[in-house]
This record gives C-alpha cells, sequence and structure tokens, in this order.
C-alpha cells in the first residue's frame, strides 16, 4: 500500500511537470482559463443565437435551460479532459517519450501511475470548471445559489462520477495499447458519445427512442443529473416544471434512487473497465507492442 | 542535383505524402474514428438547436461547421503541429539538412493528410445531412468551388505560418495549437453564424480564413443563409484571394525567420523542450 | 574558424572555442573527444542545423550560415542511435521517401537502396516494417540512408553506435570503399573508438572542451606521446642473451626464465620497428623457437588519454 502510494505521489509529480512545466505560470493560468472558456462560448453564442432568432424576447439568465446546459458543460470538461488524460499517458509514453516500457516492467504498480497521472489532470480540470461556474454565475446570470446547494449529495455524486471516469480512461488507454497513433480519437470518440447519449447540454429526451435506451445505460448520464440537482437544485425543478413532460427523462427517480443507479452502474462500468484494460494488455504484449511506435 | 528546384520540391511533396498515404492504408481504425466520431460533436450541436426549436436551418450550419473542422483539425495536428512530432522523433533535423524548401514538407503532410480530411468532412456533411434531414442547395456550384479553394489555401498557409513556430519552440507551441481549437471553432462561427458576435468581433475573427469560407459556404448553401451573412459572397471571397496571398507569403517568411532563429539558438533540433 | 556561443537556459555555454580546421576533397577525417566535447555541435554548424555565434564555416566552398541551400545539395549526415523515418513504412519505402527530399528519381533511388541494401546485408530485410527491425538493422538502415543520395561530403556521428562487430565491419568497409573509389568523396566521422579512427582515418582531431588539441595523421599523432615501440616474446629456454642485447636500436632489454615451462619472456623497448627484424633473425640463427610474439606501440588511446587529461601541450 505504501509503495503504491509512493507511486501515485510520483506519477502524481511527473503528471503536473509534464502539464505545467513547459512555459512560464502567467502563460500556463491563461492557458488553463482560456480553454475552457471558450468552449462554453460557443454554447452561450448558440443559445443566444436561438434566443434571438426565436423573438421570444426572454433573457438567457431567466432560463432554467440555459443553467441546465451550462452546468452539464462545465462538469463535461471532466469527462472529455480526464479521459483523455488517462488514455494520454500510456499514449504519450509510448510514442512520444518512448518510456512506456521502463515504467512498464519497474515493480510498480501500473494502475497506481496512471491515475497518479490522472489525478493531476484532475485537479487541472477541477480549476477550469470552478473559473466556468464562476464566470456563469457572475457574467452570465447562471442559476447556481450556494445557499440552496445540496452539498453532501453533490459532493458524493463528483467523487463517484470522477472515479468511474477514471477507471473507463484506463480502459481506453488499454485499448490505446493496441492502435496506432490515431488512437487519440478514442478517448475523443468516448467522450464525444457521453456528450451526445447523456444529457450534457440537452435533455436525453430530445433524442430518439433507441438513443435514450443508450442513454439511460451510461453512468454518465447519472451522473450530469445529479451533478445538476445537487448544485442547482431550484433551477432543475423549474425546469421540470416549464414543460409539460418528463423533459430530462429521469424525473421519475428520486435523489436516492438516483444516488443508487450512478452507483450500481459506475460499479458495473468498473469491472468492465478493468477487464478490457487487463485484456488489451495480455493481447499487446503477446503483439509486442508495449514499446512499438507508429507515427506516420 | 540533376532536377531543377521544381522537381526537387515536388518530388518532396510526393515523398512527405507517401507515408501519410500508406499510413491510412496500413492503419484502418482511423475509418471509424475520423469518419464516426466527429459526426458526435456534429449531433450534440444539432440536437441543442433542435430542442430549442430553432430555425431549421441552424442545424445546416452546425453540419457545414462540423464538415469543416475536419480541415481545420488537418491543419492543426497533422501539419502545423506535425513538425514538433519530427523534432520529437528525430526526423526534423533530416528534413531541415534536404535541400528543399521547408514548405514542400509541410505541403507533403498536407496533400498525404488531403485524402481522409476530404473522406471525413464528406462523410461528415451526407450522414449529418441524412441524420438530420438538411436541405443544401446548390445555386451556384461555381462559386462554391471557388470560395472552398481559396479558403483552403490561405487556411494552409496560416498552418504553415504556425507550424513554422515549432522550428523554435516544443511543447509551448504544441499547447498553443491545443488552445486553439476552441476558440477557433468560437470566434469562426462553425457552429453559428459569425455575425451575432458583433461587427468588429466578426470583422476580427475574418483574419482566419475559414470565418470568411464558412460565411459565404452558408450563404451559398442555404437559402435562408443570406439573413445570417457577415459580409455578401463576393466580397467575402476577394478578402479570401488577398488572404490567400498574404498568408502564403507569411508562411515563407516565418519558415525561414523562425528556422534562422532556432539555428542561431540551438532550438531547432532541441527535443523534449 | 568558429568561436560559437551556445546560451543554455540562461547560461553560457562555449561548445566550440576558436575552431581551426581544414578538411580536404577526398579525405576521410576523423574526429577524436570525449562526451560533450563539441563534436555534434561542429556537425550540425557543418550540416547548416546550427549557426556559429561567430567565425565562418565553409562546405565544399560555400558559406553554411549563408549558402545553405547549396550546402545541404552536397552533404548528408548520419548519427549513431538516431530514428529516423517512420516505423509503419517498410525499409525500402522510408530510404525512397529520403531520396525524394534530394531529388532523385525513383527508379536511379530504387536502384540504388537495392545495391546498398545487398552490400549491407539487409536486402532480406527490405519489405519489413521499420519499427520490426532489431536497433542494430535500424542503424544499418540510417547509414544506407547516408549513402544512398550519393552525397560530396558526409558527416558520420558514430555510425558503428550500437552494431554487432560484424557490422561494424561491414560499414567500415563500405566507407573506406567510398572515399577511395567515389570521385572526391568526403567524409568527416566522429567516433569513440579508437581502433576505428585508427584504422579509417587518414586525419585525425582530437577535440575537447571545444578545442583542438590535435590535428594530424594518425602515426604522426601517436608519436606526439611515445615513440618507442614495446616487444615482448616468448621462446623457448635460453640461456645466453648476450648477443640479442648487442642487437643495435634495442634500448632496453628484459628477460625471465621460466625453467618449469622451458621458456624464455623477452621484452624489448626500441626505437622504431627497424630492430625486429634483427632480433628474430638472431633468435632463428641461435635455434630458438618463437612461441609467442606481441608488439606494443604507442596507441591513440595512450594519446587521447594523455592530451585530454594534458590539455594543450
Amino acid at each position: 500500500m505504501k509503495s503504491d502510494l509512493r507511486t501515485f505521489k510520483n506519477a502524481a509529480w511527473l503528471g503536473w511537470q509534464m502539464e505545467a512545466n513547459w512555459t512560464d505560470p502567467f502563460l500556463f493560468a491563461t492557458y488553463s482559463i482560456v480553454k475552457p472558456l471558450a468552449g462554453t462560448l460557443i454554447l452561450v453564442f448558440m443559445y443566444l443565437v436561438i434566443i434571438e432568432t426565436s423573438g421570444s424576447g426572454m433573457e438567457m439568465a431567466d432560463s432554467p435551460y440555459f443553467t441546465y446546459m451550462f452546468i452539464g458543460n462545465a462538469f463535461y470538461m471532466y469527462a472529455a479532459e480526464v479521459l483523455f488524460g488517462v488514455t494520454w499517458v500510456i499514449h504519450d509514453d509510448r510514442e512520444h517519450y518512448m518510456t512506456l516500457k521502463q515504467v512498464y516492467i519497474a515493480p510498480i504498480n501500473f494502475y497506481a501511475y496512471v491515475l497518479g497521472r490522472a489525478a493531476i489532470k484532475i485537479a487541472i480540470t477541477t480549476v477550469g470548471v470552478l473559473i466556468t461556474l464562476v464566470f456563469g454565475v457572475l457574467a452570465l446570470g447562471v442559476g447556481i445559489d450556494l445557499g440552496s446547494v445540496d452539498w453532501p449529495f453533490f459532493i458524493i455524486s463528483l467523487i463517484v462520477g470522477l472515479a468511474c471516469i477514471c477507471i473507463l480512461g484506463l480502459a481506453l488507454g488499454g485499448i490505446s495499447f493496441l492502435t496506432a497513433k490515431h488512437g487519440e480519437g478514442i478517448n475523443e470518440g468516448i467522450a464525444g458519445v457521453f456528450y451526445v447519449l447523456s444529457g450534457v447540454v440537452f435533455p436525453i429526451t430530445a433524442l430518439p427512442t433507441w438513443a435514450q435506451s443508450v442513454s439511460k445505460v451510461l453512468p454518465v448520464t447519472y451522473w450530469m443529473e445529479a451533478l445538476r440537482r445537487g448544485l442547482s437544485p431550484d433551477a432543475m425543478d423549474q425546469l421540470k416544471a416549464s414543460y409539460p413532460y418528463d423533459v430530462t427523462g429521469l424525473g421519475g427517480f428520486d435523489n436516492v434512487f438516483l444516488m443508487l443507479v450512478l452507483v450500481v452502474s459506475s460499479v458495473i462500468f468498473f469491472v468492465l473497465s478493468l477487464g478490457i484494460f487487463r485484456y488489451a494488455d495480455l493481447i499487446a504484449r503477446r503483439k509486442g507492442k508495449i514499446d512499438w511506435t507508429s507515427a506516420y | 542535383m540533376s532536377d531543377t528546384w521544381l522537381m526537387r520540391n515536388l518530388r518532396a511533396v510526393n515523398g512527405r505524402a507517401y507515408p501519410r498515404i500508406i499510413g491510412s492504408k496500413r492503419e484502418p481504425s482511423w475509418l471509424f474514428f475520423d469518419i464516426v466520431l466527429p459526426l458526435l460533436t456534429v449531433a450534440a450541436y444539432a440536437y441543442i438547436y433542435k430542442f430549442n426549436n430553432a430555425q431549421e436551418q441552424f442545424i445546416g450550419y452546425v453540419v457545414l461547421g462540423g464538415a469543416m473542422t475536419a480541415f481545420w483539425l488537418n491543419i492543426l495536428w497533422s501539419m502545423a503541429s506535425q513538425l514538433y512530432w519530427e523534432k520529437e522523433i528525430g526526423n526534423l533535423q533530416l528534413y531541415l539538412m534536404a535541400p528543399i524548401s521547408r514548405m514542400s514538407i509541410l505541403a507533403g503532410m498536407a496533400v498525404g493528410g488531403l485524402f481522409f480530411t476530404t473522406l471525413r468532412a464528406t462523410s461528415t456533411l451526407v450522414i449529418g445531412i441524412v441524420v438530420f434531414s438538411v436541405a443544401f442547395t446548390l445555386s451556384n456550384p461555381l462559386m462554391i468551388l471557388v470560395i472552398f479553394v481559396v479558403t483552403m489555401i490561405a487556411l494552409y498557409g496560416m498552418g504553415m505560418m504556425f507550424a513554422s513556430l515549432y522550428l523554435l519552440f516544443g511543447r509551448e507551441a504544441y499547447h498553443m495549437s491545443n488552445l486553439m481549437m476552441e476558440p477557433v471553432y468560437f470566434a469562426s462561427g462553425f457552429y453559428f453564424p459569425v455575425k451575432y458576435l458583433g461587427f468588429w468581433a466578426a470583422a476580427g475573427a475574418s483574419a482566419i480564413p475559414i470565418t470568411l469560407g464558412l460565411d459565404a459556404l452558408r450563404q451559398l448553401f442555404f437559402a435562408a443563409g443570406s439573413g445570417d451573412a457577415f459580409l455578401p459572397v463576393e466580397t467575402e471571397a476577394a478578402i479570401l484571394c488577398v488572404l490567400s496571398v498574404v498568408f502564403v507569403f507569411l508562411a515563407k517568411y516565418s519558415l525561414d525567420y523562425m528556422e534562422r532563429l532556432g539555428k542561431t539558438s540551438g532550438r531547432l533540433t532541441l527535443r523534449w523542450q | 574558424m568558429f568561436n560559437p556561443k551556445k546560451k543554455k537556459e540562461g547560461k553560457s555555454v562555449t561548445a566550440l572555442d576558436s575552431v581551426d580546421l581544414r578538411i580536404e576533397q577526398g579525405e576521410l577525417f576523423g574526429l577524436l573527444g570525449p562526451n560533450g566535447a563539441g563534436k555534434t555541435t561542429l556537425l550540425k554548424i557543418l550540416s547548416t542545423l546550427l549557426l556559429p555565434t561567430s567565425g565562418k564555416a565553409y562546405v565544399a566552398g560555400f558559406d553554411v550560415a549563408k549558402d545553405f541551400q547549396e550546402v545541404r545539395k552536397r552533404i548528408n549526415m548520419v548519427s549513431g542511435g538516431e530514428v529516423s523515418g517512420y516505423g509503419l513504412l517498410t525499409v525500402r519505402e522510408n530510404l525512397w521517401m529520403f531520396t525524394q527530399f534530394y531529388g532523385i528519381k525513383s527508379r536511379v533511388a530504387n536502384e540504388r537502396i537495392d545495391s546498398l541494401l545487398e552490400k549491407f546485408g539487409m536486402a532480406d530485410k527490405k519489405n519489413e516494417k521499420v519499427r520490426t527491425l532489431s536497433t542494430g538493422m535500424r542503424q544499418k538502415m540510417n547509414v544506407i540512408r547516408g549513402f544512398v543520395t550519393d552525397p560530396d561530403i558526409l558527416f558520420l556521428d558514430e555510425p558503428t553506435l550500437g552494431l554487432d562487430v560484424n557490422a561494424s565491419r561491414i560499414i567500415r568497409e563500405y566507407i573506406v570503399d567510398w572515399v577511395k573509389n567515389g570521385k572526391n568523396k568526403t567524409v568527416l566521422l566522429t567516433t569513440h573508438y579508437m581502433a576505428e579512427a585508427d584504422q579509417l582515418c587518414g586525419r585525425i582531431a582530437i577535440i575537447d572542451n571545444g578545442k583542438i588539441l590535435v590535428c594530424d595523421a594518425p602515426q604522426k599523432i601517436k608519436k606526439l606521446v611515445k615513440t618507442s615501440t614495446t616487444l615482448s616474446l616468448d621462446v623457448s629456454l635460453m640461456m645466453d642473451k648476450s648477443r640479442i642485447r648487442a642487437i643495435r636500436g634495442v634500448d632496453k632489454f628484459t628477460s625471465f626464465d621460466d625453467a618449469e615451462k622451458d621458456v624464455t619472456h623477452l621484452r624489448f623497448v626500441l626505437e622504431g620497428d627497424a630492430p625486429v627484424s634483427d632480433i628474430l633473425s638472431e633468435l632463428t640463427r641461435s635455434g630458438s623457437k618463437i612461441i609467442s610474439l606481441q608488439k606494443t606501440e604507442p596507441t591513440l588511446e595512450d594519446v587521447f588519454i594523455k592530451m585530454v587529461g594534458k590539455g594543450f601541450e
């Protein structure tokens, strides 16, 4: 256990060096702020265009859907960055720095190493998420009232969801053992699947019925819903009230049941992901792909 | 050397394009990643418009924007930042020692990647049209072709200019490329008409060729496009022509300048910066 | 003459200091020096990858700073341990790709590639993907890459690094043949292997801390350190050694009789090689049987250690 913690700590230190030592702190801070905000602004302006061309006269800040979309997009950064980050550890170490084989054969817990590297990604992404949320609340009137936040529910859902994302990233990292350099697309792709199917920026009821069935299998769907209910319960109640039907598709779940479903689905994905990683690792070792390079 | 300067550089383009083309044949997993997965972002934004009962043409704009991201990403990652990877692998110094223009190497990368870029863009367009029942019009195919070609020349010229940064910098330039994805999607109006950013913001964003290229294509592909236009198509075409010339010259100048800086400071072939 | 300085993270490092060298057309010139001496820096300047801070460098008569395009038409460089090309391509494809950057027609390029692969014993690997090659094979491919463009001047930066004895021998033989039989072909070779430099190079420069310590033919360099030759012989037991001692040119002479093994160990310190034949003749005349013979001359290693440790004389 002690040695795993040491591996985790050293990997986290390495992850920090990889993420941050390429430039001075000011430029790094700028980078860490601009990137998440720019992604958010695309959605903000899309919604502005919708309002302007609809002629409804509605203000963005008055729309519970805007809060729904904003919160989902902010926390989706975890899904995108952490999935990418975990997969990238394996890909980058193998293709770029060619150090994967040295790490792999070292007498350390490889999972601890990967998760240590991922931990830094989570920390940096957290800054991005916070900046986005603060910007949203202060500049755009996003409906988050700190007094109304259901903190225990929010924090537990955040932790469970992050753990699930990390393990899923590990599975994708395992798959990237077997693919060429454009295996970067794997994590973008899976993150994209969540973006479309997990109610990140629009409710799953906007999707065709068959797609909604898939949505209900994904833990990120419940994670998004739980985060919103925890962070902005009032806005979510307003959203439900604005539509004559169950707009989110999860209206029938109370918070306890929602948390239960989140935990169970996360556990299932945890087991699946670990299985995928182990299998991919075995195939990679058989085919000699632990230390191959595939750039072209 | 028996070849003329032109032939030598054309051979260089061919030589560098070859690994790209062969690579796509030998590692076919890109087919899935580059065709199916880009559709996901398109789908997400399309559903945002759909859920909010936006005007029909906006879904078409998203499909078009999604298709054009293929070219922007090709420039950022398969051309500009590719020099970073070449430096890290150790090929860059071999290219720089060869008696060819750096633009030939970059052009080779671009040409080699053009096949799957075009395939990605086309498949996004076609599948997007089918899935979301988007109505595209082809009222002026010649102008569409002209706009597309000048946009690509200007865009690839800009990409070569970015690539020059990698001759001097390492990871900073790589992270700058990373930084330029979402801000460019936002400022260039990939997923919404750029005029809604306001005149001056849109004018500033027009320095990126794809801004005007997309705006013009929207007007040409969609009947309602002119209502969401920033500038008339002809004006945008003229500006794009100017931008193509400007960026190609800037690319040559910046590649020479950055190479010289890199040689003076000893960073031209320095790995793991 | 150079005097370049290289700034490295705020600290100024003098990588080359007043280097003054002239390498003639048709030479196989060696550059010896410890790690960090400035060998690779010099090669990078000459191959137009780095600009000198001051001074001038000319390759084939062209200024490396101003006329770099002309220089590039005439050179190529191979570094030891480099990873060139793409793992996804075959050996042949990788080599062909690099020829295209030098404007070589595909037909000519492929002929040269096939010929070189044959000469280097890699004909059976030509359709193998580069990523499946061993380190040694990869390095052979890199060396071929240097020759395939048929440059006038070839820079070889530790080309036999990582290669087995046989592969190294093939490459060295090819380098020598290439310079000897080629039309005005010039090679600048850096190496750590003293024997390689000694064997291959017409002239050698020893560099340390950016300075050239000496530049001359290997034999002359060795004489700077030691002019004498040591000759060690084991002969059948020999009681009377007076006639041996009297041979002209024998500077020092020691012997040891091992009665148990019936062997006499003889050791001579000679001025030059001339007395060797006299000694052997005398031994034969006296009826002694020569069991073993070893001649030790001053080596480049002696020179290297002495000069690098000593600095300028």
